[in-house]
């Protein structure tokens, strides 16, 4: 017993722990075995010298000054991984929400802060501030160069604010703010199967740091943002772009701030598997018959665990194989809704903790690399951004993250040459479209 | 209840609790239908490797039991049956039973196995786990009782095709294949059901996390049991699935689908799985060629029976299985082999990753939906968890009455208690049903013996091919004409099976035709069969010790099946020895003793009282002996039960059914000063103040209880602030106001159990504890509970206290025997130092109060009783009973029988169950006037003794001892009631005074020197 004992004060009142339990009535966090089922499945254990287990026994012990401004809060990505195997259901994730509560909010980290704070600039609810008509300018711009430069595109469509679309759209900011082309593929896939989609010039950012700020307030808002410009077009369907968070921010943020509507909140992933089910996507891996490059695929927790389970996993790899081929698919193990985090969500990449979060994605990279994949297909921008830096920090470049629609589109052949920042050498000119 | 009282019970379910009691109530006087839906009686444990925690062959000491049952006159087997529906009340019900043909006809079938051998179709052995493969002609196993094959429809060719294949049908030597059978509706009239349906294993499937039915050497507990067994898929080699390599290590994992509030899995914990996966270690290690890592990856350790703790000791010291307290998140394939990658976090918190070559999951024990069903069908109440619901006080009552219920249908657990339970329900069904006793039962009656004495041996010798399984090796034919030749034989035959209802009628013909006086027959084993034949014979007049058995079959033919011409002659060998052995044999009387039919009960406590109370109710006289001034024992102190039911409420009204009932005398403050006699016949002085009594009674039940250890640890006896045990229920009660006043209480666990010098665990500690620690938090929410702990045992579907405990915000905190938390004083108050389990660092909880959970220890005088009865005790001085897993209370020592904490320490309703229990053990014997005992015994020759008093110091069983005889000295003399027949007196006289019957000096001479003369 070296270390300093802990006081234990009969009087003195756990606070933050009561504060949980009222808040989060059904994961009764008293429940706790201590077995470590959490901690054995979670890459942020040790860091730190913290793991689900220590912080939710804090918690219990009422160590509430301890717990207050711990960095663990950000080191863990709310990944929900805990949860999955925990024999008492114990809703970890929602605890640590709740311990980033306990920093004042101006002092949480600048760079979650910075994008919920942006989102909440205008109209847009994009994390990067983009003003609404740079929105409009930036899709209009970048559709008339397609027209005019990809032969047989001439009729493609960017709809924005039309009234009585099926689809609205909703756009992560990085593609218009920094790699504009890279919206074109998905352009293209909706033109091919006929959507009736749009994007709405208000609340299309498809972003919510606020959420990870635990910020529960400006969550709401944000969503409340994106959901009524959708209603206000009367759109039938919340598509949410190839981004986990967002995905989850609007399919949670409905039911957790009781946001009214009809409207059906989807992930992109389970209409590209619809429309190739149904032919309308005519996907062919027979570029890939000799090539034999190696794709494995990345399940992001935010659409995979925390939402829509197993059947969107399946959606993933029935997608995957069917672009790539089935002998050049290799899943990761394990998968699906038990798949590790790569250490991109709950705010990582913005949280300033990149030491941690290299560390964090271990687990992922020696996942990855024992598929000896090429590329990574990660429906997430988080996930895509993370495991590019992972595939480069610690694989030294063995393997990319590459965007679903890219993939889709390039089995499709209409994956254009300025489309392809994120391939490899080995595909940058595979399968282009013809020129005529 | 009705009128109409039927004699006959009905037995749902043959697994070993079915078993015990369908021969409690067959031997018992009532007929006994037991109902079993597979082609074979036998359940999971048939299916076991071995028993924890001693390791016995499962199926060695449930094989006996078996045969008992195929044989018993009063017990009927309907096997491939089903319930369909039951109508009327307790004492006479009409059940329907639905039996599906078995495509064989068990008259004809010898089970020579030739249409498993010739059926061409494989299919998924269920009985292996589905690990390999078996014929869709089969029998479950080679044990299996009754042993007649089964066609297995749905994947017979013959049903598939439209009447084609018929292999089995064409190669069947008895002609028994019969595709025409039908399905059949029995409507039968009993006057109690009992109900030991069982369990199913949890499905781990549902748990993609551990990736079973993905990775291949993934396997279950279950699996795991058939891979060791010599009878399984491997043959006992210790190989895994998919490549069939041995493995270097081997990963446990526990809970699995257990103490998980998910959905699909279960709450409870199953109670068993510790020690089956301790045992599995153990097994493992030692069935491995090369060095086996094995690891239990686990949560809490429940070692909570007795002896449990002491294997858990063992296999870490001396086994060496390692003891990895984490729960496993997931079981990952390590990619391009089929190893098992394992990451799990220590206790520190660090992240470590192993590599297994099988991981095992612990599955949990659960009731099936077609259990549920057949519930539902009987009217019987399920609790959440489906497991009957049943109450402490009557813990074999079900919600319908005249419907019992035991073994795992009563919740989770282990054999022992299985066993124990099972006695119960039969003494409820036997107290039910006593005025209908006998009337459905038959007594075999026998022909008078010829006399024999005085006339020239004459021997016949029946030697058996058994199918090919003899006759396949040995020359059988050549055999039998050798046979003829020998001395003394005057008749020899071979058959095909000599074990088939018309060969005894050939065996009974030859012995009336040719005047046979001695039979040997040659064949199997004497194991199974040689009762058969000893009855065969008695039917035809002889005396059934006119009998020898040459085991030319187990230990012969079955191990020189590579040498037929050297098994030829050691068949011949065998049989000369036999028939030398044969020609001296003599006839043996029975050996009968009367009974007193009179109960004594030394202990009034819960168990004894329940034990006089349920032999009082089927009418026999019972002495209570009570060394207070009142009944009640323990049980006095006790609120509630873990249920929740009131045990003073109980208690009350229960002393006054035993002190008002007509058949028991209670004597309190009463102790026994000395017992004597045996069997039938004990007489024990009683001392009751300064009134001495004589007691004469024919069966004796131990239900001495238990005491609380005192200790002067954690300021124990130093300070008021320390309690132990009821203590603080004691304060909650009558001091309310200092409870009122409390912020802080803290419990230790563990004081003085689990420790070097007490190495058990004293079982109901952690959950008296909890109840206590829920009651303050009901009482005062806000109040602040701790409970230190080395592993929390809530076993069963206790843990759902654990559960609420927890849910109400008590706080646990395991300490370590080598890091003991540390009490002082603190103010007015105390203070207790205590290093968390999870972060690693001291806490210092101030605390009002400390409630101490001390060791449960045998009550005083214990050993003197032991002494007086030659009944052995435990390291810890509790009574040992004969066998830990399947005689539960009993001793070695007939006629006498223990219950309660005397035993172990145990629960109320266990304490009950055993109590009943041991009832219907002793009401077993006290319902006879007489009994048969072994006459096999040990007899003294007083001419040649010298009175050295070697025999006396070297039996066990106080069955020879030494008399004064005037102008003589000391002569020993027999008690052949106590004798087991071991033969240790015999082989230490010096003097060769003493002989042993039917294995006699000059018997046994005889077959050495025949073995030694050539063929």
């Amino acid at each position: 017993m070296g270390e300093a004992a802990i006081k234990i004060e009969n009087d003195r009142k756990s606070i933050f722990f009561d504060k949980v339990k009222e808040l989060l009535p059904k994961a009764n966090l008293s429940l706790c075995l201590t077995c470590g089922a959490c901690a054995s499945g979670c890459p942020a254990t040790g860091l730190e010298n913290m793991d689900p287990r220590k912080f939710l026994r804090m918690a219990v012990l009422g160590l509430d000054d301890e717990i207050t401004e711990h960095p663990w809060v950000w080191m863990c990505s709310m990944c929900f991984r805990c949860t999955y195997a925990c024999p008492m259901e114990i809703n970890i994730a929602g605890l640590i929400y709740e311990a980033r509560k306990l920093w004042p909010r101006e002092k949480r980290p600048k760079g979650i802060l910075g994008s919920c704070d942006m989102a909440l600039k205008n109209m847009s609810c994009s994390a990067m501030g983009t003003p609404e008509e740079d929105f409009r300018f930036v899709v209009q711009d970048v559709l008339a160069e397609v027209r005019e430069n990809q032969p047989g595109w001439e009729n493609l469509e960017a709809p924005i604010d039309k009234k009585g679309a099926h689809f609205f759209l909703s756009q992560n900011s990085r593609e218009p703010v920094t790699e504009p082309e890279e919206m074109v593929p998905l352009w293209k896939i909706l033109h091919l199967v006929g959507a009736d989609w749009t994007y709405s010039c208000t609340g299309w950012g498809g972003e919510n740091y606020c959420m990870f700020l635990a910020d529960d307030e400006d969550w709401k808002r944000i969503t409340e943002m994106s959901i009524k410009s959708a209603m206000n077009l009367d759109c039938k369907v919340y598509l949410n772009t190839e981004c986990g968070h967002s995905t989850y921010s609007v399919w949670m943020g409905q039911q957790r701030h009781k946001i009214e509507t009809e409207i059906e909140i989807a992930p992109m992933v389970k209409y590209y598997a619809k429309w190739i089910r149904e032919g309308k996507l005519k996907v062919s891996s027979d570029w890939n018959k000799d090539l034999k490059v190696k794709f494995t695929v990345q399940d992001p927790c935010n659409q995979i665990r925390k939402s829509f389970g197993d059947a969107l996993a399946d959606d993933l790899r029935f997608i995957t194989t069917a672009c790539v081929g089935e002998e050049n698919f290799t899943d990761t193990y394990p998968n699906k809704s038990n798949n590790y985090c790569c250490g991109g969500g709950g705010g990582y990449l913005q949280s300033g903790y990149k030491d941690a979060r290299l560390q964090y994605g271990l687990l992922k990279h020696n996942q990855i690399m024992a598929t000896d994949a090429s590329y990574v297909i990660t429906p997430c921008h988080n996930c895509h951004a993370q495991i590019e830096e992972l595939g480069q920090h610690h694989g030294k470049g063995k393997y990319r993250a590459v965007h679903l629609w890219t993939i889709i589109a390039l089995s499709l052949g209409i994956l254009a040459e300025n489309e392809r920042a994120y391939l490899g050498p080995d595909l940058i000119d595979v399968n282009l479209p013809k020129t005529e | 209840m009705s009128k109409d009282v039927i004699g006959s019970v009905m037995v749902v379910g043959g697994g070993i609790a079915g078993i015990q009691s369908a021969l409690d109530l067959a031997n018992a006087g009532f007929l006994v239908y037991m109902v079993e839906k597979s082609p074979a009686i036998g359940g999971v444990m048939s299916a076991l490797d071995k028993t924890f925690p001693t390791n016995d062959c499962s199926m060695c000491i449930l094989s006996p039991k078996l045969v008992e049952v195929g044989r018993h006159k009063n017990i009927k087997l309907l096997t491939l049956s089903e319930i369909e529906s039951v109508a009327g009340e307790a004492g006479h019900f009409t059940v329907t039973v639905r039996e599906q043909p078995r495509y064989i006809d068990m008259e004809k079938c010898i089970a020579c196995g030739k249409c498993a051998e010739k059926c061409p179709r494989k299919v998924e052995n269920s009985y292996n786990q589905g690990l390999n493969k078996r014929k869709a002609a089969y029998v479950l196993y080679p044990q299996a009782v009754p042993l007649k094959y089964a066609i297995d429809k749905d994947n017979c060719i013959y049903f598939e095709k439209d009447g084609k294949c018929r292999a089995c049908e064409k190669f069947c030597p008895a002609d028994a294949v019969d595709f025409k059978q039908q399905e059949k509706i029995h409507t039968l009239e009993v006057g109690s059901i009992i109900m030991s349906p069982g369990f199913k294993c949890f499905d781990p499937g549902i748990y993609e996390r551990y990736g079973y039915g993905i990775l291949p050497n993934v396997i279950t507990s279950m699996e795991f049991e058939r891979v060791l067994s010599a009878s399984g898929p491997y043959e006992g080699h210790l190989v895994r699935p998919s490549d069939k390599k041995e493995p270097k290590k081997i990963a446990w994992l526990q809970c699995v689908g257990s103490r998980d509030i998910r959905e699909d899995a279960h709450g409870y914990c199953s109670g068993v799985c510790c020690m089956y996966a301790i045992k599995e270690a153990i097994i493992a290690k030692e069935h491995a060629a090369q060095d086996l890592d094995t690891a239990i990856f686990f949560m809490d350790m429940r070692t909570h029976g007795k002896g449990f703790e002491q294997t858990y000791n063992r296999a870490k010291k001396e086994s060496g299985v390692r003891f990895v307290r984490a729960r496993v998140h997931t079981v990952e394939a390590v990619h391009g082999s089929d190893d098992l990658k394992v990451m799990y976090s220590t206790e520190a918190g660090e992240l470590l990753t192993e590599i297994f070559d099988i991981v095992v999951l612990s599955v949990g024990l659960e009731i099936s939906d077609e259990v549920k069903s057949l519930a539902g069908k009987l009217g019987v109440a399920v609790d959440a968890d489906g497991f009957a619901a049943a109450g402490s006080f009557a813990p074999v009552v079900t919600s319908r009455p005249g419907v019992f219920v035991c073994g795992a249908f009563a919740g989770p657990k282990d054999i022992p208690q299985s066993v124990m339970e099972a006695s119960a329900a039969s003494s409820a069904s036997a107290a039910l049903l006593a005025s209908s006793r006998n009337t459905l039962t038959r007594e075999k009656s026998y022909p008078s013996e010829l006399p024999v004495g005085g006339e020239e041996p004459r021997v016949g010798v029946f030697v058996c091919h058994c199918g090919t399984n003899i006759g396949g090796i040995v020359d059988v034919p050549s055999v039998k004409t050798y046979a003829e030749s020998l001395p003394n034989v005057v008749f020899a035959a071979d058959n095909l099976f000599t074990c088939s209802q018309d060969t005894q009628e050939n065996i009974r013909k030859a012995i009336q035709e040719n005047r046979l006086n001695r039979v040997v027959v040659a064949a199997c084993t004497p194991r199974t069969h040689e009762p058969l034949f000893q009855e065969t014979i008695r039917e035809a007049g002889l005396n059934p010790y006119l009998f020898e058995f040459a085991n030319i079959r187990d230990q012969n033919s079955w191990v020189h099946q590579h040498n037929p011409e050297a098994a030829t002659r050691k068949a011949k060998d065998l049989i000369r020895m036999a028939v030398a052995k044969a020609s001296l044999l003599e006839p043996i009387d029975s050996l009968q003793i009367e009974v007193n039919s009179n109960a004594l009960v030394i202990g009034g406590g819960l168990a004894g009282m329940s034990a006089a109370l349920n032999l009082a109710d089927q009418g026999f006289k019972t002495y209570l002996v009570e060394r207070e001034g009142r009944l009640g024992g323990h049980a006095l102190h006790l609120g509630k039960t873990w249920k929740g039911e009131d045990v003073g409420a109980f208690l009350s009204d229960f002393s006054k059914r035993v002190e008002s009932h007509q058949n028991i005398e209670v004597l309190r403050g009463a102790e026994v000063s000395n017992i004597d006699g045996f069997v039938g016949n004990f007489t024990t002085t009683v001392q009751a103040g300064s009134e001495t009594r004589e007691i004469q009674h024919g069966a004796v039940i131990l239900a001495t209880g238990g005491r609380p250890l005192e200790t002067n640890e954690y300021l124990c006896g130093q300070s008021e602030r320390v309690t132990k045990w009821h203590e603080l229920e004691y304060l909650i009660e009558n001091e309310p106001e200092k409870i009122a006043k409390a912020k802080s209480i803290v419990f230790i666990q563990c004081v003085g159990s689990r420790e070097p010098e007490r190495p058990y665990c004293s079982k109901i500690c952690c959950t008296a504890s909890i109840m206590t620690a829920i009651r303050l938090k009901e009482k005062k929410p806000d109040m602040r509970v701790y409970i230190l702990y080395r592993d929390i045992r809530t076993f069963g579907q206790r843990e759902e206290l654990y559960r609420k405990a927890r849910e109400m915000g008590v706080i646990f905190i395991r300490y370590t025997l080598e890091e003991k938390p540390k009490v002082e004083k603190h103010g007015d108050g105390l203070l207790i130092t205590v290093k968390d389990h999870v972060l690693g660092r001291p806490l210092q909880i101030p605390a009002d109060y400390l409630n101490l959970a001390t060791a449960i220890l045998p009550t005083e005088g214990q050993k003197q009783i032991a002494q007086m009865l030659k009944v052995p005790l435990n390291d810890e001085g509790f009574y040992l009973e004969a066998h830990i897993k399947l005689r539960p209370v009993d001793f070695s020592t007939d006629g006498v029988f223990v219950c309660g904490l005397a035993h172990y320490p145990k629960p109320v309703e266990e304490s009950i169950a055993q109590a009943q229990a041991a009832a219907t053990r002793a009401a077993g014997l006290l319902g006879r006037k007489t009994i048969d005992i072994e006459p096999i015994v040990s007899v003294v020759n007083e001419e040649k003794c010298i009175g050295c008093g070697l025999c006396e110091m070297s039996c066990a069983f106080g069955a020879i001892r030494l008399k004064k005889i005037i102008g003589k000295g000391f002569r020993a003399e027999n008690y052949s009631a106590l004798c087991k027949g071991c033969g240790v007196c015999a082989a230490g006289c010096p003097q060769r005074a003493i002989d042993m019957k039917h294995f006699r000096e000059e018997q046994i001479l005889a077959a050495i020197q025949a073995g030694g003369a050539a063929a």
